[in-house]
């Protein structure tokens, strides 16, 4: 086992990013030799993966968070709230599409802007403030759509229809490829940017960071900035694959993001993250939900076995932590 | 003296990197006050938790009352009969006198607790000591003094036979200790067995029969009290470790500038109405007892904390002082001023990060174009600093927490360095550092005070105060009380004016 943790190529990549990867083939192979022609559900990869992106995008956003050492229980609601207040725009104020699309980024990143202030300069648990955005952005969906859903334009619309091509043009998975761009954008912030390397630094602690003399409260904040612009970009990539959004949901997609995240070996106390991981986390958890429902098993299962990935996965890690002290 | 109640022999323990006990030999009679000696980190504290079940010995034996025992725990050892009276007071401030004692145990009458036989046990507990203290009271509005009776008579209604205490005089005043110094006679004529733990030479002749110095985590050897001097025992505490002597005189140019000028500052109770001068290459020695707000002080300065009032003005690049507005670190980062804090892994380093990050962690301007961080230069200047300050580490990527105390303050110190700072507060520069690492740190900071910065120390070892420090400043419960040319400080000035305020 010694010999396998030194070697450099294990070294550069991390064990446990090569295990996950191990584990996501392994269950793509018994999948596939389990269930044939009915896993992947929809008729190809790409339009599976369609599914997909929107999850990837949340905990991408959730990463940065969590690697504060904080948590953010509304981007479920806070995505069906962007999809809804700028669907509503589009459809019944005759909003440009893309202006409704920004809309939608703006909400998201608005209310980053909220629980981020509220964590970072009025000290309130992050926690907490999450619950209560999380209604927040229910409420205001709500209020602001009449409590009614919102259908965002199909593919066939003439006009606005081409809104889709953000998840595949032709079989071609455009979305893919922005989910990939997306994920090396935030590799790169989180270790090759001052803004990253206070995120994880303060994460790690707190104390000693702002005696060094660094405005913690900003760079704090900023995590949940970029929480939330990723949230009402995730917004989009939802409706282009879901079309339809309901107010009053949402949480579902909470914890399936969370457990993308820890799972990709980011530490729910903060000052590690790993947006590797994430993705491979992400895809695991895809994984899962299509192979559920493959094996004609509904949402109530998907959501038990969410649950119990995100308390195995932070046990791991806390473990693994105590081992080392 | 009378027969032997508890025999520790060969005991050993390693903690990773420390070999914390190294076959230490002692033990205890009934009706003797026994003194444990020695430098800080010579073992003391950590052989009386090995024996009270805090600690699981590696190996050796431990014979209590003729049985050979080993304690699991507090609570073992407690109601064994060996209770520890910790220097750090473990009493809930706001529960009474009697719920303290009794708490965790106490008397019930059916399904309640029977106040009423709570507080008379207490009183005759007090009696017992002949102890002023009503039981009514809560814990919080009792002086630390009379708190540390409370743990007195706690420990004594375990129905203990062997009392242990850790530095019990660190914060009493002189009162406070003769009135410890006559219940420990008490119970020295009780036939109870009494460790006494001090660093101070006049108790330890007062109040002890016997002797025993550790060194290192070694066992040096036990003397009879009466029968040996103090030279004798500072001898058997030093040993072949090599201690540069006191300064002598300040080694800062008589026109050497003022950098710093703190006037009237305030911050809570700890801080009241603090003023003093720091001059260009100067060690400013901070001296004072736990608590005399020396810490508190330090961070208002630095912006820690919030401060009520005072003014601060920093020596410029045209060499004249200037009114500073300090109200965050940030603000003291940017006027030039480094805090190294005594409680380095929680305040002072990121333990989880590589030394590079810990580094470049107040400089980043400096290592980034646009918003990328240069790696590559980032680990270069970090590898200067590890090579220049000698810290010892097989790469630069080296996690903190891998690295020892002596180490992690070097990190540290670095970080201040490659920020430039010119005034660096140094708060316990050398706490939980080993010996041979304290005195590279001493070297280090003398370095840096002939190279022209200017250096705050905040100290509670004496020897620490008096080799390094240019001048002393003492303090005690929140005021400044005396200043100090090094020329005429002595551990009996300081001591005086250290515990002037008190009463």
């Amino acid at each position: 086992m010694e010999k396998i943790k030194q070697n450099p190529i294990v070294k550069k990549l991390g064990l446990n990013r090569i295990i996950l990867v191990g584990i996501l083939i392994l269950m793509f192979i018994v999948f596939r030799v389990a269930l044939g022609s009915k896993f992947p559900v929809a008729e190809s990869i790409t339009s599976t993966l369609n599914y997909v992106y929107f999850l990837g995008f949340l905990s991408l956003g959730v990463t940065f968070v969590i690697a504060t050492g904080g948590i953010d229980f509304s981007i479920g609601p806070v995505m069906f709230c962007c999809a809804l207040m700028s669907g509503y725009c589009l459809n019944s104020y005759h909003v440009p599409l893309v202006a409704s699309m920004i809309i939608s980024i703006l909400i998201g990143t608005a209310f980053g802007i909220f629980n981020g202030w509220l964590v970072a300069y009025m000290s309130v648990p992050a926690f907490i403030v999450s619950m209560a955005s999380m209604n927040i952005a229910k409420g205001m969906a709500s209020v602001f759509t009449k409590t009614q859903s919102v259908s965002w334009p199909l593919a066939s619309d003439p006009t606005n229809g081409w809104f889709r091509s953000i998840v595949s043009v032709n079989g071609f998975p455009v979305g893919l490829v922005i989910f990939l761009v997306a994920a090396v954008i935030c590799g790169i912030i989180l270790y090759n940017t001052k803004p990253g390397r206070y995120i994880l630094c303060l994460g790690s602690n707190r104390e000693a960071v702002r005696l060094s003399g660094v405005n913690t409260k900003k760079w704090e904040m900023l995590a949940y900035v970029i929480c939330g612009t990723l949230v009402g970009i995730a917004s989009l990539f939802f409706v282009a694959a879901y079309t339809t959004v309901q107010p009053g949901y949402g949480d579902q997609y909470n914890n399936e993001a969370i457990a993308g995240c820890v799972m990709g070996g980011t530490s729910m106390v903060g000052g590690l993250a790993s947006i590797g991981g994430t993705v491979i986390g992400v895809a695991i958890i895809s994984l899962l939900q299509q192979g559920i429902m493959a094996f004609g098993l509904g949402k109530g299962q998907q959501m038990i076995i969410t649950g119990i990935i995100v308390i195995v996965a932070v046990y791991a890690d806390v473990s693994a932590r105590r081992r080392k002290n | 003296m009378g027969e032997v109640i508890l025999t520790m022999k060969e005991i050993d323990k390693s903690f990773p990197g420390v070999h914390a006990l190294d076959h230490v030999n002692f033990e205890v009679r009934r009706g003797e006050v026994h003194a444990l000696m020695g430098e800080n980190g010579a073992g003391k504290s950590t052989l009386m938790k090995v024996l009270t079940g805090i600690y699981k010995k590696d190996s050796g034996t431990i014979t209590y009352e003729g049985k050979e025992t080993e304690f699991h725990s507090t609570r073992e050892a407690q109601d064994a009969g060996v209770v520890i009276v910790h220097q750090e007071l473990n009493m809930v401030g706001d529960l009474t006198v009697a719920q303290n004692i009794f708490i965790g145990r106490e008397p019930k009458k059916g399904f309640r607790i029977d106040d009423k036989k709570m507080i008379e046990d207490s009183k005759a507990l007090f009696d017992e000591l002949h102890i002023d203290i009503n039981p009514k009271e809560k814990m919080s509005d009792l002086t630390v003094g009379k708190q540390q009776m409370c743990e007195i008579a706690k420990a004594i209604s375990h129905k203990a036979k062997v009392i242990i205490f850790d530095e019990p005089s660190a914060a009493l005043t002189e009162k406070e200790i003769a009135d410890l110094f006559t219940i420990i006679r008490d119970l020295r004529e009780k036939q109870l067995g009494i460790v006494y733990i001090s660093h101070r030479m006049d108790e330890i002749k007062t109040i002890t029969d016997r002797v025993t110095v550790m060194r290192d985590g070694g066992y040096v050897g036990t003397l009879i009290t009466k029968d040996s001097t103090k030279e004798d025992i500072i001898n058997m505490m030093v040993g072949r470790v090599i201690y540069e002597d006191p300064k002598t005189h300040s080694m800062v140019a008589p026109d050497a500038p003022v950098v710093l000028k703190v006037e009237n500052l305030n911050a809570g109770k700890m801080v009241q109405d603090v003023s003093f001068e720091l001059r260009k290459g100067e060690i400013l020695g901070f001296s004072g007892l736990m608590g005399a707000g020396r810490t508190e002080t330090a961070r208002a300065l630095f912006g820690a904390d919030p401060k009520q009032s005072g003014k601060v003005s920093i020596m410029g690049k045209d060499g004249q002082l200037h009114e500073v507005q300090i109200n965050s670190p940030q603000d003291a980062v940017k006027a030039g001023i480094g805090y190294l804090s005594e409680d380095r892994r929680r305040y002072g380093v990121v333990v989880q990060k590589s030394i590079i990050e810990n580094s470049t962690l107040a400089t980043m301007e400096e290592f980034t174009s646009g918003p990328f961080i240069n790696k590559a230069k980032e680990k270069k200047v970090t590898q200067k600093y590890i090579e220049e300050l000698a810290t010892k580490t097989p790469t630069a990527d080296q996690l903190v927490v891998n690295l020892s105390g002596g180490n992690q303050q070097k990190v540290v110190i670095a970080k201040w360095l490659i920020r430039d700072c010119d005034i660096l507060i140094f708060d316990e520069p050398t706490r939980g550092i080993d010996v041979g690492a304290k005195n590279e740190i001493y070297k280090l900071m003398s370095r840096l005070a002939a190279e022209g910065k200017s250096i705050i120390m905040i100290s509670s070892e004496m020897t620490e105060v008096l080799r390094m420090s240019d001048r002393v400043i003492v303090m005690c419960e929140g005021k400044k009380t005396g200043e100090i040319d090094i020329s005429e400080a002595t551990q009996e000035n300081i001591m005086d004016k250290a515990t002037r305020n008190i009463d």
